[in-house]
């Protein structure tokens, strides 16, 4: 009668498991932020944080204007904007190179690290992307970039 | 999963496991002295000694912050080696609820409570060479309200007549990884605790213990220490060097700060049985 019963408490425990920490407590002014791109299109290129962090698209947009920096994000183009694709202002640099967020250049612009070309982005910050977000958005780069 | 419901399995768990049948309680040894098994952990890791019915045990646990390297021996000597700074400490009390079960509670200083299970399979006899005992537990940080890490393992034990003991324990930690699993690569360790100890004097002990991560989440050192330890009646006083401070199964799996540093720390213990 005693294996049944480990059995059930190990079933029980492996249960339990799915209490893990929410990705929205990570995820901070944009509590629905999810690594897909998809997710991050929506809550960050085109979205203002409740906080107050200005939407990528006020600048990085072909309505009505040239898009900053020579990258649209608006809806339906900025996959093919970033993913593989050279940045114009920093030769050599690849602003989302898929399977790695610390070489792609649009990380890099978003944490404002040394040797990019300009200011941190958004232009307008602070308030900057919290440190969740971008890890959140490093982790769709880490898995491939895909187009989901 | 919602955390009311996590936590109505956790109690589902924990009650399944104490009121699992006890085949190979012998509850009349359980109160008798182990000269090789004094205690119910060695530095951090638990030992396979089985609790009496409606015995119980308390346990402080205390690790100072300062890595005893930091700095001359005049700078260690005028801190008091460590004891000027901070610790994390723990609470741990435990209560033998069925014979060869035992069920326990452990709060650290960090927030972290863990409530554990622990159930005697097979005892050590003639024509056996091994105890082994269940382990389960789950922890949750901020006083239980945040994520929840169960674990679940086994504590594989073998005295040396009244001189020594060994142990090996593999455990399983889900959780161990601190980040939403969405954004991590690994969210579950696999450890395999190591331990002794030796019984240099009639209440004199050595004790090391060493819990290498064999996969998955696994930042920072391994965890590992010896100790020196005083068995007084039914107390333990334990002074005890370690590499990292964790003393729950979550902790464990995390390992320490720094592999280089060493800290100083102490454990005191007393059965009441």
């Amino acid at each position: 009668m005693r294996t049944p019963h480990i059995a059930i408490a190990a079933l029980a425990c492996v249960t339990v498991a799915g209490c893990d920490q929410k990705l929205s407590t990570l995820a901070g002014p944009t509590p629905n932020l999810e690594p897909t791109f998809a997710s991050v299109q929506s809550q960050i290129f085109e979205s203002t944080d409740v906080v107050g962090r200005q939407a990528c698209v006020n600048c990085h947009t072909n309505v009505g204007r040239t898009p900053a920096g020579g990258l649209n994000l608006v809806h339906g183009v900025a996959y093919d904007q970033i993913v593989n694709v050279v940045s114009p202002r920093k030769p050599g640099a690849i602003r989302v190179l898929p399977g790695d967020p610390e070489n792609s250049y649009l990380v890099q612009k978003l944490e404002g690290r040394a040797g990019i070309v300009g200011v941190r982005m958004p232009q307008s910050g602070p308030p900057f992307l919290t440190d969740g977000q971008i890890l959140i958005l490093k982790r769709w780069i880490a898995l491939g970039a895909p187009r989901n | 999963m919602t955390r009311p419901l996590a936590i109505r399995l956790s109690v589902a768990l924990l009650t399944v496991l104490l009121f699992a049948p006890a085949v190979s309680a012998q509850p009349a040894d359980d109160g008798a002295l182990k000269l090789a098994e004094p205690d119910f952990t060695l530095i951090a890791l638990p030992t396979a000694l089985r609790l009496p019915k409606f015995g119980s045990a308390f346990l402080v646990t205390h690790r100072f912050t300062r890595p005893l390297g930091s700095g001359d021996f005049g700078d260690l000597a005028a801190d008091f080696f460590g004891m000027d700074t901070g610790a994390q400490i723990g609470l741990e009390y435990r209560f033998g609820i069925i014979p060869s079960g035992q069920i326990g509670v452990l709060r650290t200083s960090d927030r972290q409570i863990e409530f554990f299970a622990e159930y005697g399979i097979f005892r050590q006899r003639p024509g056996r060479w091994l105890e082994v005992m269940a382990l389960a537990s789950i922890e949750g940080g901020d006083n239980f309200k945040d994520a929840k890490s169960p674990a679940l393992g086994a504590i594989v034990s073998r005295r040396v007549g009244d001189v020594a003991a060994f142990y090996v324990e593999p455990i399983w930690v889900n959780n161990s990884n601190p980040l939403p699993k969405e954004v991590v690569d690994h969210n579950d360790t696999f450890m395999i605790g190591l331990g002794a100890r030796i019984r240099i004097r009639p209440t004199v002990y050595i004790v090391g213990e060493f819990t290498p991560r064999v996969s998955g989440y696994r930042p920072g050192s391994t965890q590992g220490g010896v100790a020196i330890e005083k068995r007084a009646g039914g107390h333990m006083f334990q002074l005890n060097f370690g590499d990292a401070f964790g003393t729950t199964m979550t902790q464990i799996a995390r390992g320490g700060p720094d592999g280089s540093n060493w800290y100083l720390g102490f454990n005191i213990s007393r059965k009441f049985y």
